[in-house]
């Protein structure tokens, strides 16, 4: 167990607006630490977009809050309740993965590699949470999965087995299955890097559309003009630091430390 | 000659074919068992589950075969030759078995597992669900391959006097002082059932490519 030297008393942290908070974050793999001190809140409808050279951490960031990785030290909290530990006499214990599974039920994933399922058809893929989890019956959850189906335009390819998808299709498909479980909060990672350039517009315009319904989201991305369209809100992430952050604009137009200045003009160079 | 013969070819051909399905059956079931053990958080389980795998793979299945058929009385199990002959090399294949197993589930991406978990899906279902079907289409080559070594090692199972095919054109040998057809015919008759095996094992792998 890592030392942890924050004694926490409260498992429960009541503030209804804010969907995730992360206090102190930090992360280490052996001896190299790559989250350091992460303070993040995102509140209801925001767009929060992680932004960051690669290695700065962003990805492990997300996966944190999502306790895909445990964090080493410092709290994070999904709706005002403690992930992935519990207090017992001040001192924080892994929680069971059935509690894990409780506390994150309203978030939801996209991933880099879609990780749709490969010997389901899109339809399954979608509906087979419903049934397991939500223990619908299978005409419910198809109507559901259809319509959410039809919300990222696959409607035509319900029956289709993932491999016969363009990339584009497959990252659709999987955050209609994200968004079938209807929750409250999505973190997406990376939506489109595994995808050809032409691809990429379709995804990015179903996560634009979630964005405009107030989908609470929090987004790592390298697509910088994206970033600034969709986010409420840039955090620009560096040597698993928070560097700067601010709305898009100032992020953007008048970055002040060196590093992020430095960022931006690598990403605008390589855009011409 | 042959024709004569027929009848005790056909019949030991028989008897080939249905050890290696019960022996197929026995060892798939086993290796299964053991692979999903040796996922378990217990080092005890595991540590037991890696011993079996080792002996299995260390011994020679004609040693394992004696240690039943003779050492099975002395602890109470008394087998006749054919059973002995199915359990020993139902046991003997699961230690492979449970290594292509576990090599089968480790080729599906960690990336499936997490999308699973992220959506609430409890472990025993990701299991069920999403890692065993995964798997089974990633092993299928690696198992038809599996089942036409235990088709072959069964010869063994002539030396504890199993009624087989290799037993009994031992016989016809025997009798006959006629070597070379027979064996030439016999080794055709396992290289028949051997080409049905791996067409079965095609035929099940285009069918769940899921394209």
């Amino acid at each position: 167990m890592p030392d942890r030297n924050v004694i926490i008393n409260e498992e429960v942290v009541a503030e209804p607006d804010v969907v995730i908070k992360t206090e102190g974050l930090q992360k280490n793999f052996g001896e190299l630490r790559v989250l350091n001190k992460i303070d993040l809140e995102i509140r209801k409808s925001e767009v929060v977009c992680i932004i960051g050279p690669s290695g700065s951490g962003k990805s492990t960031l997300l996966r944190c809050i999502a306790f895909l990785e445990e964090y080493s030290d410092g709290r994070v909290f999904i709706e005002g309740k403690l992930l992935g530990y519990k207090v017992v006499n001040g001192n924080l214990v892994r929680e069971s993965q059935s509690n894990i599974n409780k506390v994150r039920r309203n978030v939801g994933m996209v991933f880099q590699q879609f990780n749709l399922w490969p010997h389901m058809t899109v339809l399954r893929n979608v509906t087979d949470a419903l049934r397991v989890v939500k223990k619908m019956d299978r005409r419910e959850a198809e109507r559901i999965g259809l319509e959410t189906l039809r919300k990222v335009g696959m409607e035509d390819k319900t029956q289709y087995y993932p491999a016969k998808l363009s990339g584009g299709q497959q990252q659709r498909a999987a955050i209609a299955r994200a968004l079938a479980m209807k929750p409250n909060v999505m973190l997406v990672d990376e939506p489109t890097s595994a995808l050809d350039p032409e691809l990429v517009g379709e995804v990015l315009q179903v996560i634009q559309d979630l964005a405009s319904e107030g989908m609470t989201m929090a987004i790592v991305s390298h697509e910088m003009g994206f970033a600034a369209n969709v986010a409420d809100r840039v955090v620009f992430l560096d040597e698993g630091q928070i560097v700067e952050h601010g709305d898009p604009a100032q992020i953007f137009k008048n970055p002040q430390s060196q590093r992020l200045i430095q960022f931006l003009d690598t990403w605008k160079s390589r855009e011409l | 000659m042959i024709a004569r013969y027929a009848p005790s070819l056909l019949q030991g051909l028989w008897a080939t074919i249905y050890i290696t399905a019960l022996a197929s059956v026995i060892a798939i079931g086993l290796g299964l068992a053991v692979s999903l053990l040796n996922a378990m958080p217990f080092r005890a389980v595991r540590w037991l589950c890696r011993i079996y795998i080792e002996a299995m793979r260390g011994t020679p299945i004609l040693i394992i075969l004696f240690i039943i058929y003779y050492g099975g009385p002395s602890i109470g199990f008394t087998f006749d030759a054919e059973p002995t002959g199915i359990i020993g090399l139902g046991i003997y294949g699961g230690g492979y078995f449970a290594e292509i197993f576990r090599a089968g589930f480790q080729s599906i991406p960690k990336g499936h597992i997490e999308a699973a978990q992220m959506l609430g899906i409890p472990k025993s279902r990701i299991i069920t669900r999403i890692k065993i079907p995964q798997m089974l289409t990633l092993i299928i080559p690696p198992v038809t391959n599996q089942i036409i070594l235990l088709l072959k090692e069964s010869a063994v199972l002539s030396i504890i006097t199993v009624a087989e095919l290799t037993k009994n054109t031992t016989g016809m040998v025997a009798e006959t002082f006629a070597v070379v057809e027979p064996y030439v015919m016999v080794a055709l008759l396992y290289w028949a059932v051997v080409e049905g095996i791996s067409f079965l094992g095609r035929y099940l792998e285009r069918k769940i490519s899921y394209a």
